[in-house]
């Protein structure tokens, strides 16, 4: 049988590490050139933006096309509530005609009173059953987006979404570094429990294997359990 | 290579129970490699795919990997009887260490 260890998937793991590392400066651009083709996309508009949040509705990523929906955008995350959270939360379509005379979120409503934003539409990105953020567009003018400008957005929100679903989150580099440490450290202390059956009754370290296999059967453990008992079972290995 | 006896049949139900289950190859890969696995994540494919001979000791690890990912899934909540209640109540702080771990 083959002895060598399988290094050339040890290396495409972290090779495919490397390479969401890259892949998280590509959801910052994918971000971004989906935000300037909404502002362009739907008249009236004098900015988009879009947001990506995690299940607790943490912003992990966002891009704005102006600095004007940069602020809007910022203060309904300080705020705790505003039409983009809404739209993620209710995964509806939200559409505000008049900033001034909305009642829905009157804090984030009374931060907007210096910025030249009077409509809103904000609708949720959805991919597969994950509602991955929400992508929005401000007007200057009261009463700019309606029924049919919502459908539009809709309509363009659907690829967006499926899109930034395929272009990792950030935070996946992490959990697959981590599930890596964590079988290295696994195989390890397999590798040292056999060797330590391996000497003390003179077998092959396939035998060893079988014998711990065998172990794991009877006992209905784990093999990284069994392993972790012999080892601390070698006297002067306690601590 | 040629297939020893039973091989098929091992690879057939391990198929079985990774479909039941809902285990992808690469988790499965990922796990025996964990324990110790010798051979890569391409041939584990071939193997399932019964495009591989694999020896004993391997196939018997991807055995072993396939049932400890079966054992972590939480078996389906089980029905008390009236006696299991009044046990934990009587029992205080053990019965509630109990549920909690169910959960």
């Amino acid at each position: 049988m083959s002895k060598q260890l399988p290094l050339d998937e040890l290396s495409s793991v972290i090779a495919r590490v490397k390479g969401l590392l890259l892949t998280e400066e590509k959801v910052e651009r994918a971000v971004q050139l989906l935000a300037s083709a909404a502002k362009q996309a739907i008249p009236g508009t004098l900015g988009a933006g879009i947001s990506l949040l995690d299940s607790q509705g943490r912003r992990t990523s966002s891009a704005a096309t102006d600095k004007i929906v940069q602020e809007a955008d910022a203060s309904q995350y300080e705020l705790g509530q505003g039409p983009c959270l809404t739209a993620w939360a209710s995964e509806q379509t939200i559409l505000v005609e008049d900033v001034r005379t909305e009642s829905r979120w009157p804090e984030w409503c009374a931060a907007m009173k210096d910025l030249p934003i009077r409509s809103v539409l904000s609708t949720p990105l959805i991919a597969g059953k994950e509602t991955l953020g929400a992508l929005k567009i401000y007007a200057a003018l009261p009463g700019i987006y309606d029924e049919e400008t919502s459908r539009l957005l809709q309509l363009f929100a659907g690829p967006a979404a499926t899109l930034l679903a395929n272009v990792q989150s950030s935070e996946t580099p992490r959990r697959i570094s981590e599930s890596l440490e964590t079988a290295l450290y696994s195989r390890d202390t397999i590798a040292r429990a056999t060797g330590i059956l391996m000497e003390r009754h003179g077998l092959s370290s396939e035998d060893a294997m079988q014998e711990l296999l065998s172990r794991v059967r009877a006992d209905r453990t784990t093999l990284l359990e069994e392993c972790s008992r012999i080892i601390a079972a070698v006297p002067g290995r306690r601590g | 290579m040629g297939f020893e006896a039973h091989e098929e049949e091992q690879c057939r139900l391990l198929r079985k129970a990774l479909k039941f289950a809902d285990i992808t190859p690469a988790d499965l890969w990922l796990t025996y490699f964990s324990i110790g696995g010798a051979v890569g994540e391409y041939e584990v494919h071939a193997y399932l795919q019964g495009l591989l001979s694999l020896p004993i000791l391997q196939r018997d690890l991807l055995a072993c990997a396939a049932n400890e990912l079966i054992e972590a899934v939480p078996p389906l909540p089980r029905a008390p009887y009236a006696e299991d209640l009044e046990d934990s109540h009587d029992a205080g702080g053990t019965g509630r260490k109990n549920s909690n771990r169910n959960t």
